[in-house]
């Protein structure tokens, strides 16, 4: 059997959203195994629990038909973070991710990349509703996912995050995403 | 995107060794979740299962390899995981086994590894390959050395003690 694996690659002005690529652990990993940096993510106690996420992703790419990105910044090439969409066993529905590397905050690239997966997710995949899960205290995910339009719904029990917040995004057509008469869904922006 | 991702199928008297399928995951939670797993990092959490089986998925991109589902002819069950893991921390790749309830001592952990073992070394250059095996895990003990493994070292993987099994080298062509 072959593992379908059709991982786009995705532009805004300032990055590229693309498949993750073996070269993009070493950074992945050095932001999983911080648990200063990754406590609102969830954080790896060690590097083969890292590359076990890693390798997870690219799981949940095959199963799923979609996952997290890898965030390359196109005037260096480098990769800056990961976002994309994800819903592991006992999520209560698919969500927008995101994170941003040391040393790449505070210039609104995780802004940029969020709202291109969430583009993609409503527009390619159909989705026609998108969450954000957001751990009580994470005040910079917070302030962005409601800068991207979000509102709180409510507050549940995340198998990996225990208490967690659900933030909701606006629909596809409040976002002028709208759909073809022929009900296919179609970008505009 | 440059990772490959076919999973070769290889068939055996009882047996059909293939990739996983999402209707593969509840046999693989059930044993995960059971005491079964204790020789293989659980018993694990449902979220957690859920995660090793999308990251044994992901293995065979990343690496070109990884388990095979077991598919049992007869039922069309899933009766186990055999193949070759080379998660980071390993020392080298490894031909590893897990047999689900229900399944055990007809010879299909013997069946498969054989065919995964002969898979290894005509197809991805891995001849006497190796096995870790906890040393309190009579079951595989038996097994590695009925299929020829001798105990060649004791090592220690994500910090717990486990002996290295090295396996005979396959005639390649024959």
């Amino acid at each position: 059997m072959t593992l379908a694996l059709h991982i786009p690659r995705l532009e805004t002005p300032r990055l590229i959203l693309r498949a993750p690529e073996p070269a993009d652990f070493e950074p992945l990993c050095a932001f999983l195994t911080d648990p200063v940096r990754a406590w609102g993510f969830g954080v790896e106690k060690d590097r083969p629990t890292a590359w076990r996420w890693f390798a997870a992703n690219i799981g949940h790419w095959a199963l799923r038909g979609y996952g997290y990105f890898t965030i390359e910044l196109k005037e260096t090439g480098t990769p800056c973070g990961i976002s994309g969409i994800w819903e592991p066993e006992g999520w209560p529905e698919p969500e927008v991710g995101w994170v941003v590397y040391d040393g790449y905050e505070g210039k609104g690239i995780a802004y940029e990349a969020a709202t291109r997966a969430r583009e993609w997710a409503y527009t390619d995949l159909g989705l026609t509703t998108l969450t954000s899960n957001i751990v009580p205290g994470n005040d910079r995910s917070v302030a962005l996912a409601e800068r991207m339009g979000a509102t709180y719904e409510r507050t549940y029990h995340n198998p990996n995050m225990g208490e967690d917040m659900l933030y909701r995004h606006p629909s596809p057509s409040a976002l002028g995403l709208d759909t073809d008469s022929d009900g296919s869904p179609e970008a505009y922006a | 995107m440059s990772l490959p991702a076919s999973v070769p199928v290889i068939e055996t008297e009882d047996l059909i060794l293939r990739g996983y399928r999402e209707a593969d995951f509840e046999a693989f939670a059930r044993f995960a979740a059971s005491d079964r797993a204790r020789f293989v990092g659980g018993p694990q959490a449902r979220y957690d299962s859920w995660r090793s089986f999308m990251a044994g998925i992901g293995h065979w991109s990343l690496r070109g390899y990884g388990m095979w589902m077991l598919e049992h002819r007869e039922t069309g069950e899933a009766a186990g995981r055999v193949g070759v893991i080379y998660n980071d921390g390993w020392h080298e790749p490894e031909l590893g086994w897990h047999i689900y309830d229900g399944f055990e001592g007809r010879g299909y952990a013997y069946q498969a590894c054989r065919a995964a073992r002969r898979h290894a070394a005509e197809h991805l250059g891995m001849n006497a390959i190796m096995s870790y095996i906890a040393p309190d895990n009579a079951r595989s003990l038996r097994l590695a050395q009925r299929l020829g493994c001798w105990h060649e070292r004791d090592v220690e993987v994500l910090g717990s003690p486990c002996q290295l099994w090295r396996h005979p080298a396959e005639e390649i062509g024959a």
